[in-house]
């Protein structure tokens, strides 16, 4: 492949690319973000990431099944950010902040 | 090919930007805006790739609905710029960077060494779904039906979960 | 009665008076606690009586009793029973123990008067004669060592009755360890036996036993019987681990009349008669055996010419009797052997407790050159250790003649033995006379050297009737076994009772000739006169003329103090074989152990510490913390994946 066919013709690898970094950022986002609310949108990002490599996947593969599987990630991932802004709420109310330190009693 | 390639770039420059902003901007609301922003940009490279139904939904559900209902909650919150942002720990934090610079290098890598496979050559078919939609919905109701109901019974599910716990009076753990 | 009825009344009454005696220690009568034991040892000597008589009723061939309680241990081929047999030759050591140790237990009454623990003394005693049974009964080399290990126990137990003295403490402990090395000894010997025979008991071991000599030193019946005889070597202070026997006089009298002299130390020779069959089919074994013997009759002898303490005289003779034992046993006498272990166990019981009686007269003096002329404050005592004194020195008429000499000529006679091993053995008896004249003459005769703030008084009489019995038993007891050549010119020609009793237990020696009478009496009749020069030297020399004595030790004074010193041997045990030993376990210690050992398990530990802190800290409950794991896991996982 030259060089120059790598900028001008776009193929899957390009979207599968943009669907790493896109996944990535998300990734740093949940890793470093305090915000809780900041964190799920963050979760967003990484799960329209993965949407668009299931879309490239299908349309270069000729399969529509893809899309399919983009249709029931986006119904889940609504239904995730609902209860994941419930439970902001209920951190809310009771500690006036969102911050996720409130949540860091996993330990055992 | 030109108009197509350019049209990439661009797509790809909003998003990943869009993405970039929502991670580093501190005001909650304006990682919002920008989530929004970047939605509307994954909405319109899945036109470019031809699921136009799917960008549809996109705009709707993700764009609409569920930035709605975060914009909402923030307004709710009434949050102010935050103090805090960013997880603490410089040694933590690099280490975290790394984990997703390393995560993305090698997923790069792994595309790119595959790329010589026949998945990037075989070139779009537009005429072969042309009716991309008819048929998404044809698949939908027929082949996944069950899936398709275990959804709803979720939605359900999920619906009045969120009431249940949006109206309880806090979490087991005492006040600080 | 039945057998095993009889049985248990033998073996459970020193039991029971041990339990008794051991719950109510605190107690300090020694009226009581003494009755109760030795009604317990009474009730098993009438035991052991019953069996003897019964055994009487028997056919000659057919003399034997077992008393089976059932299965000890059943693994594969090894079959170990709590049997117990009683012969002839195990009646008359369960006589002898019983006997005597009843005897013991009534003088240790009026010995032990004033000792605060006399209840726990008492326990102890009959602790021993519990184990000493099932030494002198078990029917397999198991059964015999749980009472030889019960016996070592009790010995040690006794030696260190008064522990609260450090040195009577480690008299104990220097017992208890020689005889450990004993005991390694004897377990190896067993499982030598046990793997090339397959079956540890005795009788079948006896019937097992090759009947053609062995010649080399290798073969199974040479090496177990030698390892057999170095456990012996341990229990009856023989050469090289006789060490301890003297040292074991820290205990109470009564404690060495009993154990130290009469029954526990003759456990060995007991254990080589028992297996006689299969050592005279191991000639080396025997070989050893005799000349081990004989150097111990010389080597102990001679230390015991030397010392001061009445009871150091009297154990190194006991060493050296038992060393007889042994030579007899070494050229295959085995009845005689037996026969000088029974009229030893009398006369040497009875010196003990003649000097027990002495050293209460004297309020715990030991020493006898602080003795003298006793024979006027103590005249039963006195009467009665003449008697022992006669007897060991083997006067003719008296026990200790018969059992020494027919040893003497069985040394010279048996196809076993040789001139050599008459010659020292002969040299043994005449330094014994030497000696046991030497502690006659410094203790009851000759001019008093009392102290003066010391008045001897005669024991009461609860001490003075088991010096009696003995006494009247040294005389007598030798008549049992008189020799033929004696018994052929005696009127109504007595025969050797006690040869015809064992018969059938004693395999006689392959290849011995008819007695040659003339050659017997010579050889009798010179060590008789020896002894009786020497006993006669010893009176004059120490009764009358004592300075001769002192300027002649010091003219040898070098050979005098090595001598005097036990020949340096302990010295020489410590310094060649126990310091180097305790300073290579030190180094081992310092260097391996401190060193290295514990450095790795204290790095083991840091490591696990750390390791610990390191993975507690990830678990720190933080949520990002847990994601990045997952990302890192993912990385780890891709790089892995693509390095394919």
């Amino acid at each position: 492949m030259v060089n120059t066919n790598v900028f001008l013709e776009i193929g899957l690898n390009h979207y599968l690319v943009l669907s790493t970094v896109l996944f990535c950022l998300g990734m740093i986002g949940v890793l470093l973000r305090k915000n809780a609310i900041v964190m799920l949108m963050s979760i967003e990002l990484m799960l329209n990431a993965v949407n668009i490599s299931f879309i490239a996947f299908g349309k270069y593969n000729s399969n529509i099944d893809g899309q399919i599987m983009v249709f029931f990630v986006m119904t889940i991932a609504a239904a995730e950010a609902a209860v994941g802004l419930a439970l902001a709420v209920s951190i809310f109310k009771r500690f006036k902040e969102v911050n996720i330190r409130f949540f860091e009693h996993l330990k055992g | 090919m030109t108009a197509d390639a350019f049209l990439f770039w661009f797509l790809a420059l909003s998003t990943v930007a869009g993405g970039v902003m929502v991670v580093s901007l501190t005001n909650p609301i304006y990682a919002a805006l920008s989530l929004a922003f970047t939605m509307v940009s994954v909405a319109a490279v899945f036109v470019t790739l031809e699921a136009f139904f799917v960008a549809g939904v996109q705009l709707i559900v993700y764009a609409g609905a569920v930035m709605v209902l975060f914009v909402m909650v923030l307004m709710l919150f009434d949050l102010k710029h935050e103090v805090e942002s960013f997880a603490r720990g410089k040694v933590t934090g690099a280490i975290k960077l790394l984990a997703a610079g390393l995560l993305a290098g090698l997923l790069i890598g792994a595309i790119l060494y595959s790329s010589s496979g026949e998945l990037g050559s075989s070139a779009p078919q537009a005429a072969a779904q042309i009716d991309s939609t008819k048929t998404l919905g044809y698949r939908l109701f027929t082949q996944h039906i069950f899936a398709f109901e275990a959804l709803g019974v979720l939605l359900l599910v999920i619906a009045v979960g969120v009431v249940a716990l949006s109206r309880s009076k806090g979490g087991t753990h005492g006040k600080h | 009665m039945s057998q095993t009825a009889l049985m248990s009344i033998l073996l459970a009454s020193p039991l029971i008076g041990f339990l008794i005696n051991g719950f109510r220690r605190k107690h300090h009568s020694a009226n009581v606690s003494g009755i109760i034991a030795s009604v317990a040892v009474f009730i098993s000597f009438v035991a052991a009586v019953l069996f003897w008589l019964e055994l009487q009723g028997m056919a000659p061939e057919s003399r034997s009793i077992l008393v089976n309680y059932g299965s000890w241990m059943n693994v594969e081929s090894l079959s170990i029973n709590f049997g117990f047999l009683v012969d002839p030759l195990s009646s008359l050591m369960i006589l002898i123990i019983t006997g005597v140790g009843f005897l013991i237990h009534v003088f240790s009454i009026g010995y032990m008067h004033h000792d605060k623990n006399v209840a726990k003394y008492f326990a102890y005693l009959n602790f021993f004669i519990f184990n000493m049974l099932i030494l002198v009964l078990g029917d397999s080399l198991v059964t015999l060592f749980v009472g030889w290990e019960g016996v070592g126990l009790a010995s040690y137990l006794l030696i260190g009755f008064w522990f609260t003295d450090k040195e009577k403490a480690s008299a104990g402990m220097k017992a208890f360890i020689t005889n450990r090395i004993g005991d390694a000894a004897f377990l190896i010997g067993m499982f030598i036996f046990f793997v090339s025979f397959g079956t540890l008991n005795i009788q079948e071991l006896n019937a097992l036993a090759p009947t053609v000599a062995e010649s080399t030193w290798l073969g199974v019946a040479t090496l177990g019987t030698l390892f057999l005889f170095i456990g012996a070597t341990g229990k009856s202070a023989q050469i090289p681990l006789y060490v301890w026997l003297p040292d074991a006089m820290a205990g109470p009298t009564p404690v060495s009349a009993l154990i130290h002299a009469a029954t526990m130390v003759t456990a060995g020779v007991y254990l080589i008669i028992r297996m006689n069959p299969v050592f005279l089919a191991a000639p080396n074994t025997m070989m050893v055996i005799a000349i081990i013997g004989v150097l111990t009759v010389v080597l102990a002898a001679s230390i015991g010419i030397t010392q001061n303490d009445i009871k150091k005289v009297l154990a190194y003779s006991t060493v050296s009797q038992l060393g007889y034992m042994f030579l007899a046993c070494g050229v295959g006498a085995f009845t005689a052997a037996f026969f000088h272990l029974m009229t030893h166990a009398f006369f040497k019981a009875l010196m003990f407790l003649g000097s027990g009686s002495v050293i209460h007269a004297m309020h715990e003096e030991q020493d006898i050159r602080k003795m003298g002329g006793l024979k006027k404050y103590l005249p039963w005592t006195h009467l009665t250790f003449m008697m022992g004194w006669l007897a060991i020195l083997g006067t003719p008429g008296f026990s200790g003649f018969f059992s020494k000499d027919e040893i003497l000529w069985m040394s010279w006679h048996s196809p076993l033995g040789h001139w050599s091993l008459w010659a020292l053995g002969a040299l043994g008896a005449t330094m014994t006379a030497f000696y046991m004249t030497r502690l006659m003459a410094l203790t009851f005769w000759g001019k008093s050297r009392v102290p003066k703030e010391i008045h001897p008084h005669e024991s009461s009489p609860i001490m003075l009737f088991p010096l009696v019995v003995l006494a009247i038993l040294s005389v007598v007891g030798g008549y049992v076994g008189i020799p033929h050549v004696i018994g052929a010119i005696l009127p109504g020609h007595p025969e050797n009772i006690l040869a015809g009793w064992l018969g059938n237990i004693v395999k006689p020696i392959p290849g011995i000739t008819e007695a040659d009478a003339a050659m017997e009496w010579t050889l009798m009749g010179v060590s008789v006169g020896l002894a009786t020069i020497s006993a006669f030297i010893a009176y004059t020399l120490y009764v009358n003329k004592q300075e001769a004595v002192q300027s002649f030790t010091n003219k040898i004074k070098p050979v005098y103090e090595l001598v005097y010193k036990k020949y340096l041997v302990d010295e020489l045990y410590f310094g060649y074989i126990i310091n180097p030993l305790v300073r290579l376990s030190e180094n081992i210690w310092a260097y391996i152990d401190v060193r290295f050992i514990d450095r790795c398990t204290y790095w083991a530990g840091d490591l696990m510490k750390g390791g610990g802190s390191f993975v507690r800290s990830l678990q720190n409950g933080n949520l990002q913390s847990y994601a990045m794991y997952i990302g890192l896991g993912l990385v780890l996982t891709l790089t892995f994946v693509m390095m394919r």
